[in-house]
């Protein structure tokens, strides 16, 4: 099938890409250097070597997601290899969703490399695995594909550089969702609130995704979340993708 | 119109559709993920930040905003009465704040009345202005709370000490002295604190003195006002055999002459189905 | 024989710089392609024709017109299907193979197994690039990108195959090779779509051409329609004859120690310049008649407008 036919051959290109090993290398030092962390702070080691740890893979797997998903559409304009690709018999819708599932093939491996090293340190220090652990991974990959599918829109109509700043810009608001939540609730019910009730429920909230204080401190985590987090990233990432569909059909290849 | 340029429009609509269903979906999902409860942990994102000393490292140069938007995030986190556990790391963030930047007056005294009315923790209170007072030897306005602080506390050791202090320091308004002197045989009244907070207002060089003394006068004001109007509301059901619908019922039958309002010329929030009478804002918050 | 490119009337502008000013590319282009045939298509740089071919493969979108490829809109994904592409300067995926490389187009265009393979084998050997395959693109030289790009052009054995530039920066082998590979495509029965600004290739193989100049089609039609077979003048290389004796025959291009070049444009002197050289016992070396060339009427064309 063509779709994956692009994904593989994407998939080949992102696994030569030598940011992500850089990027890679910074979680895994992260990774080990959460053990220091704990000397200068006031909680429980444990607990700081979990935090740190889920912490740094999701922070370098955003890192992974946004300059990959920028930089390999921006690059095959920009070296038109795309001309002798859209020039067959293909939509380029075929090509994005190609583009798309590549990315997140490489995501889901370099998340799975860093979890296992994760593991294999919380192991040395606990002598135990916990499966919650990895589902706060599992819903941190989740977001990871979501943040492939923004910085792949914002590849289709601007520059790398451009596109990773708009890339997290898009992650600090779906970090920042509850102040948003706060703020309206200071306001007079209005037209301004209104408006700003609207912003809230469209502007995405990536603390869906976000079980690390669960994990960390023994919380249960509500099934009924883990659910519906789920759908919300699935639709989500749909529609962002719709959204690139949209901007790329039409787009000009000078 | 050609068959192609048709089946593009057909395309184009359907991603439409599809753009506008996804929304809709996901916005009824948020929805639903806003509904369920999730357990907070007070402060899990701060108790993690490494001792002030190394934050300031890491925050280049930025610290004072920094401090900033921890001082905030602070403010609304205190503010929020649903945490009930929320006074465990009260001086950890505190002391953070004051490290990054030592000399932003409003933490030190926010978080020492925090930490006396609403942790009711008056020593945590001495140990917060303590630190606001070694950070700016010139701040006479920390000791001096401190030793109102004490006074109200009946602790008049403490209270004569402080005073003492912040006598010490140039630039203290004369009532310093004043205090001192009585601070081993008086209490506190509220006419007295009037006096004293007024006294401050006045002689105030600075418009932040001026900020704290006004929020002290305002306390004492509706402390006194909402009593007074508490024991009239008691008084009407006694007579009555019922809560008065408003305050300006009191009036009516003479039990008062004029209904008060704040020093911010507000009126004052009435519950008829309890009977109690609250102030319009919380006298720290600006 | 049906029409196998047909465009109408195609205006295609950019919106260039911050503040938008329309730059008009392609004002009314129209043309059309017969099946079987070779089709050039020429012009300087920057008179659209790449521009052009984009639009054909709606790699861009054009303003207005109509364009169709076997009776297809060229909107439609299907219109390519029996569509081969080599682009001007061929960029290909450079850390894959040269059979790696063909693989992947291949799988994207459905091929499978055995036929796959053979397929693949087959055009290697017919750009003669079967000793390279092994080797990544990143190494080739520019005329192996272009053979290569020539096989990938060729997969999904295309009955109609648009060659943008396609024999820039060949060297006079590399070019005639090529040549032939075209001219053997239109014996399998292909139709080819050649876009070039070297006019010699052109009129070496072409039978119909377009010329287009700053976005407009000045002329098109079949290149012996074009061109006329009238001889514009004769150069008469003589020896052992003095060139003065020339003077008023014909107008003397570059004299040697014993060899005269005349141009000669009237035909009645020809006879009277053997006549003279048999007269001085000299020697005729060599006798060429200039006919028109597809330069001539090109830079006539240019002048004009």
């Amino acid at each position: 099938m063509k779709i994956t036919t692009i994904a593989r051959n994407t998939f080949k290109e992102a696994k030569r890409d030598r940011v992500l090993y850089l990027l890679f290398f910074f979680a895994a030092g992260c990774l080990l250097f959460s053990r220091f962390l704990a000397l200068l702070t006031v909680g429980d080691r444990i607990k700081i070597i979990k935090d740190v740890g889920l912490a740094s893979i999701s922070l370098f797997g955003m890192l992974m997601a946004i300059l990959m998903g920028t930089g390999l559409v921006y690059k095959e304009i920009d070296k038109k290899t795309i001309f002798t690709l859209l020039a067959k018999p293909i939509h380029r819708v075929e090509f994005l969703l190609g583009k798309f599932l590549g990315l997140v093939l490489t995501i889901f491996i370099m998340t799975g490399l860093m979890a296992a090293i994760f593991l294999l340190i919380l192991f040395l220090h606990t002598f135990t695995v916990e499966w919650k652990i990895l589902l706060a991974i599992l819903y941190i990959f989740f977001e990871l594909c979501l943040m492939t599918a923004v910085a792949l829109l914002f590849s289709t109509f601007t520059t790398p550089i451009l596109a990773s700043l708009y890339s997290l810009g898009f992650y600090l608001i779906g970090h920042l969702s509850w102040s948003m939540e706060m703020l309206i609730k200071k306001v007079k019910s209005g037209a301004g609130r209104a408006a700003l009730q609207v912003l809230y429920i469209v502007l995405p909230d990536l603390e869906n995704f976000n079980f690390k204080t669960e994990v960390v401190h023994n919380l249960p985590i509500p099934a009924k979340l883990l659910g519906i987090s789920f759908l919300y990233g699935v639709v989500y990432t749909a529609f962002i993708l719709l959204l690139a569909m949209l901007v790329f059909r039409r787009r000009d290849f000078i | 119109m050609s068959s192609g340029e048709k089946l593009l429009r057909r395309q184009r609509n359907l991603i439409i559709f599809l753009l506008i269903g996804s929304l809709l979906l996901f916005s009824w999902l948020k929805h639903q993920s806003d509904r369920v409860a999730r357990k907070k942990v007070p402060g899990s994102s701060i108790i993690y930040l490494p001792s002030g000393k190394y934050l300031k490292h890491i925050t280049f140069g930025y610290s004072s905003l920094v401090a900033d938007i921890i001082y905030l995030w602070a403010i609304q986190y205190y503010g929020n009465y649903e945490i009930p556990d929320r006074f465990k790391y009260l001086e950890h963030i505190f002391s953070i704040i004051s490290e990054l930047d030592p000399k932003y007056v409003d933490p030190y005294e926010v978080g020492a009345l925090i930490a006396v009315y609403e942790a009711g923790d008056p020593k945590l209170a001495y140990r917060i202005l303590d630190m606001g007072l070694e950070k700016n030897p010139d701040m006479w306005i920390f000791p001096f709370q401190a030793g109102h602080i004490a006074q109200m506390q009946k602790d008049f050791e403490v209270a004569r000490e402080y005073y003492r202090k912040a006598m010490e320091i140039p630039g203290a308004p004369p009532i310093v002295k004043r205090l001192y002197a009585h601070a081993a045989y008086r209490t506190m009244d509220y006419q007295e604190a009037w006096e004293m907070w007024k006294e401050v207002y006045e002689t105030a060089q600075e418009d932040w003195v001026k900020e704290i003394a006004y929020n002290h006068l305002y306390r004492v004001k509706s402390t006194v006002d909402t009593t007074a109007l508490g024991e009239l509301v008691k008084k009407f059901r006694e007579k009555y055999g019922r809560l008065p619908s408003d305050l300006k019922t009191l009036v009516r039958v003479g039990l008062l002459k004029e209904v008060p309002k704040d020093l911010d010329g507000k009126d004052y929030v009435y519950d008829p189905k309890t009977g109690e009478v609250k102030p319009a804002r919380v006298w720290w918050k600006r | 024989m049906g029409k196998v490119l047909e465009l109408e009337k195609v205006y295609k502008s950019y919106k260039l710089g911050f503040i938008p000013k329309k730059k008009p590319v392609l004002k009314g282009v129209s043309f059309y392609v017969n099946e079987g045939e070779i089709f050039g298509y020429l012009g300087p740089n920057g008179a659209g024709k790449t521009t052009t071919i984009k639009c054909i493969l709606n790699l861009i979108f054009p303003d207005s017109g109509q364009i169709t490829i076997f009776g297809e809109d060229s909107l439609k994904p299907k219109a390519r299907r029996r569509v081969g592409f080599l682009p001007e300067n061929p960029y290909f995926y450079d850390y894959l193979t040269g059979r790696e490389f063909l693989t992947f187009y291949a799988d994207l265009l459905g091929l499978h197994g055995r036929a796959k393979e053979e397929k693949i084998d087959y055009l290697l050997k017919l750009v003669g690039m079967e000793r390279a395959a092994e080797l990544q693109l990143r190494k080739y030289s520019r005329g192996m990108l272009q053979r290569i790009g020539l096989a990938q052009a060729l997969l999904n054995d295309p009955a109609l195959v648009i060659l943008d530039e396609p024999m820039g920066g060949l060297d006079p082998i590399g070019r005639k090779e090529f040549r032939d590979i075209i001219v053997n495509l239109k014996k399998e029965g292909k139709t080819v779509f050649l876009s070039s600004h070297i006019l010699q290739d052109i009129e070496m193989i072409c039978d119909r051409v377009a010329i287009i100049l700053a976005g407009e089609i000045i002329n098109q039609g079949y290149l012996g329609d074009l061109i006329s077979e009238k001889v514009l003048y004769t150069e008469i290389t003589v020896a052992g004859v003095p060139e003065v004796d020339f003077r008023h025959l014909g107008e003397s291009v570059s004299s040697s120690s014993d060899r005269v070049l005349l141009k000669v444009y009237e035909e009645d002197n020809i006879e009277k310049v053997i006549q003279l050289v048999q007269q001085k016992k000299g020697k005729i070396v060599s006798l060429v008649p200039r006919t028109e060339t597809l330069e001539d009427i090109f830079v006539n064309m240019v002048k004009n407008q």
